[in-house]
């Protein structure tokens, strides 16, 4: 954390609120690798505490997306039946914190490491039928216009190409070895492409075990929406779904509960019909994505430009899992 | 060198996660010292192993180029690859196995435009042999144990 942080903050918020603060605390969170987190605790008023959350875009991410992104993301689902935090500030300027940041108010409860198995036991079923329904929310939600339109502007038609284009650029120039695996299922997605969904939607673009908050048995906010751009919904189905988030129990997607009930209480959720052998295109391609955000991250690591152990474990273990998912889709489908 | 490189990283490892770890309030450097002192596990379960694992993983894509595709040993070694049974430094393994890769990608896609079923199938077993041979995310549980 650059030293003078905590009190460029300080100085900022009290602006910002047009009140003298005090700073009670002020710690980064370990994880996530595109925005630095930082949980906050102020004072302004006598017994008067604030808890409050700061992301700042970070010299050197695997995915470079502009704060705007995530904060119209957020903007989108403020007050609805997607659990968000309270937005209060973002801004795209460099002079007031060192980089652009995104200021919202701490929501109660965890995330879970989505590596763990049991991780959210006893609540597993309370846990995992908000999970799969929130999913459906975010699709079936209509989107205001003016967001929808600032969204709009980065989608091209048909929408699978328009992501694989993207997914596999990044993976051909970070690429820090020859994958023949990796390479077998980018082919196999360009050749047998799904059907365009019947509605646009805004797609998460990271939604998946360890990126929401739950309190008990409530998931009392959905997190990270640095990726979130307008889609084909059974792209964020399909990633929450990947094997590699319940690797040690594949059967339980998310850990949560069974991939089929899952599936159905996202139908329901949603209103959408799902095709199968589209949900099998965007499962590949789920595998696909994720190869090229822990290559990015082990090139962040081998260039030196992070060498946040993150990156490191990135590119070893969920870069394994996701090789390995990749060949099981592919022997499948022979 | 005695006693090895990997028992000195296994030390190295718990020493990290069991006695320097805990003593470290703040949480992000706490976090990001464990996850090092997993990394550093790994590595080390992975070390002794590595230079064979890179000559076995070469050898086998060899023998798969020349039963299923029309190379034979000259055609490849235009390409850089020496058939050699020298022992060798694992970076000059490394750099052949880049090229068998680069050689195995593109015979695959001769395969699949072929729609070759056969060779296709031996193509997905001889990945699956690479793959379980190098990777590491079994290592995962273990990581767990380490870390609780």
């Amino acid at each position: 954390m650059p030293e003078e942080l905590p009190s460029l903050f300080l100085s900022y918020y009290s602006k910002l609120i047009e009140k003298e603060c005090i700073l009670l605390s002020f710690e980064r969170i370990f994880g996530g690798a595109s925005r630095e987190t930082y949980k906050i605790e102020v004072s302004h008023d006598v017994d008067k505490i604030e808890r409050l959350i700061l992301r700042v875009t970070q010299d050197s991410s695997l995915i470079e997306t502009d704060q705007k992104t995530e904060y119209l993301a957020y903007s989108a689902y403020q007050n609805s039946s997607v659990p968000v935090p309270v937005l209060l500030d973002m801004s795209e300027d460099s002079d007031i914190l060192g980089a652009p940041f995104m200021l919202m108010k701490e929501l109660q409860g965890a995330a879970a490491s989505p590596f763990t198995p049991n991780i959210y036991s006893p609540h597993e079923v309370e846990l995992g039928e908000q999970f799969w329904s929130i999913l459906g929310e975010i699709a079936k939600k209509e989107i205001q216009e003016d967001i929808f339109k600032s969204f709009l502007r980065e989608l091209k038609e048909p929408c699978w190409k328009n992501e694989l284009d993207k997914w596999a650029k990044v993976i051909h120039e970070d690429s820090i070895g020859v994958e023949p695996i990796l390479e077998a299922g980018i082919r196999s997605l360009y050749k047998n492409p799904p059907k365009e969904p019947e509605r646009i939607t805004m797609v998460h673009g990271d939604y998946r075990s360890g990126n929401f908050l739950y309190l008990d048995d409530q998931i009392t906010g959905i997190l990270d929406w640095e990726m979130a751009h307008l889609g084909n919904p059974l792209e964020d189905l399909a990633w929450a779904l990947s094997p590699i988030w319940s690797w040690q129990d594949k059967e339980r997607p998310a850990y949560l509960i069974e991939k089929e009930k899952a599936i159905e209480i996202w139908q329901n959720s949603s209103n959408i019909n799902l095709d199968r052998k589209d949900l099998q295109w965007w499962e590949l391609f789920a595998a696909v994505k994720g190869m090229a955000i822990w290559i990015s991250a082990g090139n962040e690591f081998k260039s030196g430009k992070n060498i946040d152990p993150i990156n490191l474990f990135s590119a070893w273990i969920p870069g394994d899992i996701h090789l390995e998912v990749i060949l099981d889709i592919l022997e499948d489908s022979l | 060198m005695k006693p090895d490189i990997n028992i000195a990283l296994l030390n190295a490892a718990q020493e990290i996660i069991n006695r320097f770890s805990p003593l470290i309030d703040d949480e992000y450097e706490k976090s990001r010292l464990s996850s090092w002192g997993a990394l550093i596990l790994i590595s080390a379960m992975k070390f002794n192993d590595s230079g064979s694992s890179l000559k076995q993983e070469n050898a086998d894509i060899l023998d798969w180029l020349l039963k299923f595709t029309n190379l034979d040993e000259d055609d490849i070694s235009k390409y850089g690859y020496k058939v050699t049974s020298e022992i060798q430094d694992v970076s000059l393994m490394d750099a052949d196995n880049q090229t068998l890769r680069g050689l195995l990608d593109r015979e695959i896609i001769v395969l699949e435009g072929k729609e070759d079923a056969e060779g296709l199938k031996a193509s997905y077993l001889l990945m699956r042999s690479m793959h379980q041979r190098r990777k590491v995310s079994d290592l995962v549980g273990l990581l767990q144990e380490s870390e609780s």
